[in-house]
């Protein structure tokens, strides 16, 4: 691997990232660091904090939002895997083909997509009308304003963020080594277990990270498809900054999401390597 | 329309808000002959264009500049950075005192602004706000699903789910009018609603969770009532009205009807605050009521209005004769005071 050092000056390269780093920094570190701030405002220098501890509904939120995003990004993982593999494999026109089925809807309006799942799921709608014409079912399927209506919605929207890494992995895998194993003896499980998968698992990794952070912070979806259990934080937030004006505790409510996060990240980072994870997609 | 912000600004206002980069400053503006008027925007919109903005510049010389993304959100961050581009805001009433309670408003000049034409109510005109025009939540059924003279007839009997079978339809929010009918259908008569039981709502609205399916946008309630997933429920008038327009099965019934208003205020701060209140005057005058309600299913504010509204549509219109004496009307400083409260424990309930 050609680094890039090897051929460019690291002054350069840091004049390269100037603009980029000042775009973080006026867009991303300042607004962030404001918001924390003023999470610590208010009648004491952590009240909000303290709002959030007093009543369990907060944590309730919260757990809930982390129970759909996980269930969001093994849902995702389970189907985006074989599919990734099957694009790795396709002739460039099957590849392209399936490129487009996936994108397609990537680059539909979240609000749009979520009024079409509706459409689509309800009791009325064209999935169990379908359904109980060829006599599958007896009675609608409950598949809409519940937290199946919300899976269905945030996995068809949160695919490609696993799928895209994972193709980057699989598309550089030397075919030959699954071939070697199979040729030494392993059955097809087996060169699938220690072979393919230990090399795939950076791409895994960081599509699961992907999409598991960036399901944290949905709102639209749940509102939409879910049933009322379906509360994430998001939606407290937004229902902080623009009903009620009460930014101070949107502020802590977002800082304890952010925490959370961070805390995801660095158990993944320690447990997988992260760094080696982005080196093998960028590689 | 008049309820449900846009989440999807959500992001750009918070960028706003923390940086005040976003926002281009207007010192160049021409102060006297253009105000910014900051709208829920779509079909309402172009109502109020050909009903307001159209004749006011005509008669006044001032250009009205309508732009969307009037959210409470945004309408902080303006004022607390000190880069305020909006003249006239309409948003809903209870932030008469959540935008007051903030120090975001400015005092209306009522030596310049009319308001003796301006019907009676609790709450309706403030030292910050006055009423834009009045909109209704009203119960409707399904006549697919109910015949002939058997369907709800009170929120008693929407909460009877054994003899009206079927989901109900409310939307999400707390203050939405779902507690109020909760407490009406558990025998709360409507003048003695406020300050609303939060408990007993809730305590009641339990016996028909299950029945119900709740609507977090007006599209989607909209959708119910077209498609029949709701057989009743409580839904804002405009959306039933635009509903039966598109030939959904269902009936306005405005008996037990909760009444409530949008509301116009100006950002403390405004660029052209004097254009401002010319726009206020002349937007509370029976004229411009008039023109407003023959464009878009609200009812006028003042009722002299009625004068210049045909009967048909008259009876169509929140405050109109087919609603007299049939409806409550919110109190919208007991929401701008406890809706926070409110929510948390509708969201408690929610998540139990």
């Amino acid at each position: 691997m050609a680094t890039p050092a090897s051929w460019m000056s690291s002054r350069a390269i840091a004049l390269l990232a100037l603009p980029a780093m000042l775009f973080l920094a006026v867009l991303f570190f300042y607004p962030l660091g404001t918001l924390i701030a003023y999470s610590f405002s208010g009648s004491g220098p952590a009240a909000n904090y303290q709002k959030i501890l007093a009543n369990p509904v907060y944590l309730q939120i919260l757990q809930r939002t982390f129970t759909i995003s996980v269930a969001t990004t093994l849902i995702c993982a389970l189907i985006g895997y074989p599919l990734a593999r099957q694009i790795v494999a396709a002739s460039p026109r099957g590849r392209a083909i399936l490129l487009a089925i996936i994108l397609v809807p990537f680059w539909t309006n979240l609000l749009v997509r979520s009024y079409g799942w509706m459409i689509i799921l309800n009791p009325k709608g064209a999935i169990n009308q379908a359904l109980l014409a060829l006599g599958v079912i007896d009675a609608p399927l409950a598949l809409v304003y519940n937290t199946t209506g919300v899976l269905i919605g945030m996995v068809q929207i949160m695919l490609p963020y696993m799928i895209f890494p994972i193709v980057a992995v699989m598309s550089r895998i030397d075919a030959r080594l699954v071939i070697a194993a199979r040729s030494l003896g392993a059955s097809p499980l087996a060169s699938f277990i220690f072979v393919y998968l230990p090399m795939t698992l950076p791409g895994l990794m960081a599509g699961a990270l992907l999409v598991f952070t960036i399901s944290l912070g949905f709102f639209v979806i749940p509102a939409i498809l879910g049933g009322p259990r379906d509360l994430m934080l998001a939606q407290l937030i937004e229902f902080n900054i623009n009903n009620t004006l009460n930014w101070g505790f949107a502020g802590a409510l977002s800082t304890v999401l952010l925490v959370a996060t961070v805390g995801v990240y660095l158990v993944a980072q320690r447990w997988f390597g992260l760094g080696s994870i982005w080196g093998a997609i960028a590689r | 329309m008049a309820t449900f912000n846009s989440r999807r600004r959500f992001c750009g206002q918070i960028l706003a808000a923390a940086a005040g980069v976003a926002a281009p400053t207007f010192s160049a503006r021409a102060q006297s002959k253009k105000i910014v008027y900051a709208t829920w925007g779509g079909t309402w919109e172009k109502a109020i264009r050909g009903a307001w903005f159209d004749p006011f510049t005509k008669k006044t010389g001032i250009e009205v500049v309508a732009i969307g993304g009037n959210t409470y959100g945004k309408f902080k961050a303006m004022v607390d950075s000190g880069r305020v581009e909006w003249d006239v805001v309409e948003v809903n009433p209870d932030f008469q005192w959540i935008g007051q309670k903030d120090n975001l408003l400015e005092k209306l000049d009522f030596q310049v602004i009319d308001t003796s034409k301006i019907m009676d109510g609790q709450h309706l005109i403030t030292p910050y706000s006055v009423p834009q025009v009045l909109w209704s939540r009203v119960r409707f059924y399904n006549t697919n699903a109910f015949k002939g003279d058997n369907h709800p007839k009170s929120w008693a009997d929407v909460w009877d789910v054994k003899r009206f079978p079927g989901k109900r339809t409310f939307a999400s929010k707390a203050n939405s009018g779902t507690l109020e009918v909760a407490l009406i259908a558990d025998g709360v008569p409507m003048d003695k609603l406020y300050p609303l039981d939060v408990d007993r709502a809730l305590k009641s609205l339990a016996k028909i969770k299950g029945d119900i399916i709740w609507g977090d946008t007006n599209a989607q309630l909209e959708q119910f009532m077209k498609d029949g997933q709701a057989v009743t429920g409580l839904v804002p008038d405009g959306r039933a009205l635009a509903a039966v327009d598109n030939g959904a099965p269902i009936v306005i019934d405005y008996s037990q009807s909760m009444m409530t208003w949008s509301t116009m205020v100006i950002p403390r701060g405004a660029p052209n605050r004097d254009g401002a209140m010319q726009f206020l005057k002349y937007a509370m005058t029976p004229e411009a009521q008039a023109a407003v309600a023959l464009a878009y299913t609200y009812g006028p504010v003042t009722p002299d209005a009625y004068k210049m509204i045909p009967m048909d549509r008259a009876k169509i219109l929140s405050g109109g004769p087919q609603q007299n004496g049939k409806y409550f009307l919110a109190d919208e400083k007991w929401w701008g005071e406890n809706l926070a409260t409110a929510n948390d424990k509708l969201n408690a309930w929610r998540m139990a």
